[in-house]
């Protein structure tokens, strides 16, 4: 009799089976070149505001724009303290570091929409800073490119929480150990890379060129 | 194990206050230097510091598991 026959089913159903080790990589690589391709989505907004607004930009809220990129960058930390949680064993941390991650970014969303984009009309001071903001999408070009890029980034955002909110769910039920936790890892990852973007796209919108009331 | 989870926390927190940091300096050079290459230069070095730190790139080109 052959060795090849002499194999059991179990060992036949697992022959095929790729390593974890190897597995995690391929997860890495492919990962990074989805990110690498979401690269030139992003730059082509970039480089659009560079193109239609040249040196200049619309007077948008500085403070609203300064908070949004703090809480942003805060809610990145908490996803990161987050992964490290989930990569030593410790479940507590982990489960309410990225409740805080999805809690922060969603303070950034309705930043964004409901303060910046104005959806549903308002208006308002505290301490003299204006809370909401006058740019339609219908503005020309700065209103044009400012919804493209902010419009954008948020959907990001949107998908960004959801993901968390999905390891939170699993993580509840235990399906991450110290050894396998590679959906946390993916979302981390995903996260910091909505970060990164808007690491770009705050100095773009709020900073650079003169502003043109 | 300990002294590893400690590090790998502390340099969290060293990443967001560096960040932080860039951000406020960030805010300044555009009130009143205007300068547009150097806000370029502070945002290339903010997500560097992201992608090396928060996202861990060099995880891609080593033999490391999580």
């Amino acid at each position: 009799m052959s060795a090849v026959t002499t194999h059991s089913s179990h060992d036949d159903a697992h022959a095929h089976e790729v390593p974890y080790p190897t597995q995690l990589r391929a997860n890495r690589l492919g990962l990074w070149l989805f990110l690498f391709s979401e690269l030139f989505l992003f730059g082509a907004l970039f480089t659009s505001r560079f193109v239609l607004w040249g040196n200049t930009r619309p007077a948008l809220s500085q403070e609203i724009g300064l908070l949004a990129t703090g809480i942003l960058l805060l809610s990145s930390y908490f996803m990161y303290r987050s992964e490290t949680a989930a990569a030593h064993g410790n479940q507590k941390t982990f489960l309410r570091s990225a409740l805080l991650a999805a809690l922060m970014g969603t303070v950034f969303f309705i930043m964004v929409v409901v303060m910046e984009w104005n959806v549903f009309g308002l208006s308002g001071e505290l301490f003299g800073i204006e809370l909401f903001g006058h740019l339609k999408p219908s503005d020309g070009v700065f209103g044009g490119v400012f919804y493209a890029m902010t419009g954008m980034h948020a959907l990001h955002v949107l998908s960004g929480i959801a993901l968390i909110m999905i390891i939170w769910w699993n993580g509840r039920r235990g399906f991450y150990t110290p050894e396998r936790h590679w959906g946390v890892e993916a979302t981390a990852i995903y996260w910091h890379y909505v970060d990164v973007v808007w690491v770009f796209f705050y100095p773009a919108l709020y900073l650079m060129g003169q502003a043109v009331q | 194990m300990n002294e590893k989870k400690a590090a790998a926390y502390r340099l969290g927190l060293i990443t967001l206050v560096i960040l932080a940091v860039l951000t406020i300096v960030e805010y300044f050079v555009a009130v009143s230097l205007e300068s547009l290459v150097l806000l370029f230069i502070i945002a290339v070095v903010k997500a560097a510091v992201i992608v090396q730190n928060f996202m861990h790139i060099a995880r891609l080109w080593r033999e490391e598991s999580h």
